[in-house]
């Protein structure tokens, strides 16, 4: 089981990673789709809905307690990273082919545009609070250091890019920051997962010896059994 | 508590959260001109205030056997009725901060108040959550619940109150909201019934002194804002203040308007009592020889609308303008009000670029542009490289684009980098891929020729006279060393900006908006 606070940390790189995209994705839009209150309501309209849906996504994913949380959190922050390198060119490109569209079908595009993105961060929260309450069966805990953190760290983002981010780096500089910070974020979680496989992977190799050791003789069956015994645990605590 | 009740107060508790964060928008964008650095600090003081309330939550979650208990309900309650009543107050500290330090202390209000409000989801998580498997899927469940009531908070707040309501209406609303909010909690919570009979009753009382209270509590708001040191209780009142969910417009007791709380001109269209630099519209008609159709991104006061649509030769101006309240503010004044029934003058509700972007048959001889202040959130869309190639594409063959710059040598630079031929007219930029110039003897028919609604907007006296002669002379500042409110050729703008360090704006480094991150303008 990786500390705690591994899993903090990770969790505040990420929330400050979501909320760069956010800032600049939003200004993007916005430069697209124009300023006026009816395009600001839905792309944060948009924003949100996906989000909502990632959590529903995330909380799905999160109920069979065998499948391995943390390194689906990996792969959500790699696929946000991803997507965000391309972001910009796919929000450009896209805007200049629906820029005749009345609201709706503009609405359904925003909203299609970023869904994927804020899919996949709406995701992470239910990931991680279902990894955490395994280990304490505390939810509120969970949830409020959880939240906590990657809010905590949306709120570094933020005053961070207006500060210096945006004015040095740009739109396009941001966002190649932000996919950095969850590729990193990914790398990071994966070695998580990794930690807390070991301690499975290794019951099954010494299982796989003392099978060995049977066929060899009788000394060492009862360790095996043990060692057995121990691998279900260690992929629940997954 | 029950798992839906969780998904119900999730739900309004993060419409109430929304639904301040978007007054508090409003209120800091007014009081700091729009200042993008302002925007993010808001959201920054919010986020981080959210995130302490969760923290704090949690200390609340100490135990596992929660999930279900209706006592909670009480504790949950009362947490709501501190975070409602505190959220209410943020909007007058301001007010209060905005009077002696500006808005940035305002901002420690709206963490705390975030820090309550933001507290309100893991409380609920965890009253209203077991602590078993599915955990991880019922947390997604109260989640989706909280993002859709911060959707529907965005929507109907954003929409709806803020285009029907003033601001401390809307105040009292959210609250009243938060409080009905407080009330299920203690309907549903284990009480008995003197005890709850008693809290409702007093939770009702708070609610109508809240009300009775708000007038007074949010009195003048617009006006501490905008005054800030300098606001009284007699001389500051407003003229006239229009709110939409576009934005703010007020006028002060001289005519001077401020939309956004950013200074957008006077309703003033006489160039011989010249209070707002207006002859600048007027020398569009020195530069281009027939301006027949012309857009005009921006409507603002209308005064400037008014100058153009009288200046000789134009038969078509189409005016794009973002915040419909102006048109209601036109309609007031009689110096403008005649463009709204001009058959000239087409006027358009839409984001100014966007409409360019959308209407890719239309061409104009001109497009004219008093832009606002180029540091404020989003003025980038109007002043980068992108925006000026996409006007280029507009023009017909001739055609000018003539803006503000507002006196930034980073606009200079960009226009007059974008553009082979230029000329900066006091702080405005004409530039164009024709060759054009200042022409003296156009400037001094238009000026001796021109009528605005019948009247001549040069008087026939002797001062008259004077004044015509020294306006026409100002066609000549262009050959003298370069003064700020003179003429001045292509290259020698290009000069002085690049030994000034200006950068070429685009829509991705948005130069002028991040050259200096916060800045406090001086009160009227």
């Amino acid at each position: 089981m990786p500390g705690r606070l591994w899993i903090y940390a990770v969790f505040l790189l990420s929330g400050f990673a979501a909320l760069l995209y956010q800032v600049v994705w939003q200004r993007a839009l916005y430069t697209i789709y124009g300023i006026n209150i009816e395009s600001v309501t839905m792309v944060v309209t948009a924003f949100m809905l996906g989000l909502g849906v990632g959590s529903l996504a995330g909380g799905i994913v999160s109920k069979d307690a065998k499948r391995p949380v943390l390194l689906y959190f990996s792969l959500v922050e790699l696929g946000i990273g991803l997507f965000g390198l391309v972001s910009l060119s796919v929000f450009h490109a896209v805007g200049n082919v629906t820029l005749g569209m009345s609201a709706v079908p503009t609405f359904i595009v925003t909203f299609l545009l970023v869904l994927v993105p804020t899919m996949l961060m709406g995701s992470t929260l239910p990931l991680l609070v279902a990894h955490l309450v395994r280990e304490n069966k505390n939810v509120g805990k969970s949830v409020g250091t959880l939240y906590f953190v990657n809010t905590l760290g949306s709120a570094f983002a933020s005053a961070a890019s207006v500060l210096f981010i945006l004015g040095k780096a740009g739109q396009s500089g941001s966002i190649r920051i932000a996919a950095l910070l969850n590729i990193t974020v990914s790398l990071l979680a994966y070695v998580a997962h990794r930690r807390a496989m070991r301690p499975g992977e290794v019951a099954r190799t010494l299982a796989a010896a003392m099978t060995t050791d049977e066929n060899a003789g009788d000394g060492g069956a009862r360790d095996g059994t043990a060692a057995s015994a121990e691998q279900p645990k260690a992929m629940e605590s997954v | 508590m029950g798992f839906a009740v969780a998904l119900a107060v999730a739900a309004v508790a993060g419409f109430i959260a929304l639904s301040y964060e978007i007054l508090w928008y409003r209120v800091i964008s007014y009081a700091s001109w729009g200042l993008p650095g302002a925007f993010g600090l808001l959201l920054a003081a919010y986020l981080f205030g959210l995130a302490i309330g969760s923290r704090i939550a949690g200390a609340f979650c100490k135990d596992k056997t929660q999930a279900g208990d209706t006592k909670q309900l009480r504790a949950l309650a009362v947490f709501t009725f501190v975070a409602n009543l505190v959220a209410w107050l943020v909007v007058p500290a301001f007010g209060l901060s905005a009077k002696k330090y500006d808005w940035p202390p305002a901002l420690a209000a709206v963490a705390v108040a975030a820090a309550l409000l933001g507290a309100i989801l893991p409380l609920v998580a965890h009253f209203g959550i077991k602590p078993d498997e599915k955990a991880g899927a019922n947390l997604s469940y109260i989640y989706l619940s909280n993002i859709i009531g911060s959707a529907a908070g965005s929507l109907v707040t954003g929409f709806v109150f803020l285009d029907q309501w003033s601001l401390p209406t809307i105040g009292a609303v959210i609250a009243c909201i938060g409080m009905v909010l407080v009330a299920a909690l203690l309907f549903l919570a284990e009480l008995p019934s003197t005890g709850r009979l008693a809290s409702l009753a007093s939770l009702a009382l708070v609610s109508v002194l809240l009300l009775k209270a708000t007038p007074a509590v949010y009195d003048r708001i617009w006006e501490r804002l905008l005054y800030k040191r300098n606001f009284d209780e007699t001389s500051t009142r407003f003229l006239d203040i229009v709110e939409t969910k576009s934005g703010v417009i007020t006028v002060t007791q001289d005519g001077t308007v401020y939309g956004g709380g950013a200074y957008d001109g006077r309703v003033s269209t006489s160039i011989q009592h010249d209070r707002n630099g207006i002859f600048r519209a007027h020398a569009l008609a020195a530069m281009h020889p027939s301006p027949k159709r012309v857009l005009m991104i921006g409507l603002a006061t209308g005064a400037w609308a008014q100058i153009v649509a009288h200046l000789p030769h134009v038969e078509k101006l189409t005016v794009v303008e973002i915040n419909p309240g102006y048109l209601t503010l036109i309609s007031k004044y009689d110096q403008v009000k005649s463009l709204l029934s001009n058959p000239k003058v087409e006027i358009v509700v839409d984001d100014g670029r966007r409409w360019l972007n959308r209407h890719t048959d239309q061409k104009f001889d001109a497009v004219v542009m008093n832009t606002t202040w180029n540091w404020r959130g989003h003025s980038t869309n109007l002043l980068s490289v992108e925006f000026l190639e996409l006007v280029r594409s507009r023009l017909l063959p001739g055609g000018m684009m003539y803006f503000n710059t507002t006196s930034s040598d980073d606009v200079k630079k960009t226009a007059a980098t974008v553009f082979p031929h230029a000329l900066r007219v006091y702080n405005f930029m004409a530039v164009s891929d024709s060759p054009f110039s200042f022409d003296k003897e156009r400037w001094r028919t238009t000026l001796t020729t021109m009528t605005i609604d019948g009247e001549p907007i040069i008087e026939d006296s002797a001062d008259g006279k004077a004044f015509l002669d020294e306006l026409v002379s100002y066609a000549d500042s262009v050959n003298g060393p370069p003064r700020d409110d003179g003429i001045e050729k292509r290259e020698s703008v290009l000069a002085r900006v690049d030994a000034a360090g200006a950068k070429i704006i685009t829509d991705d480094n948005m130069v002028t908006e991040w050259r200096q991150v916060l800045r406090f303008q001086e009160p009227p």
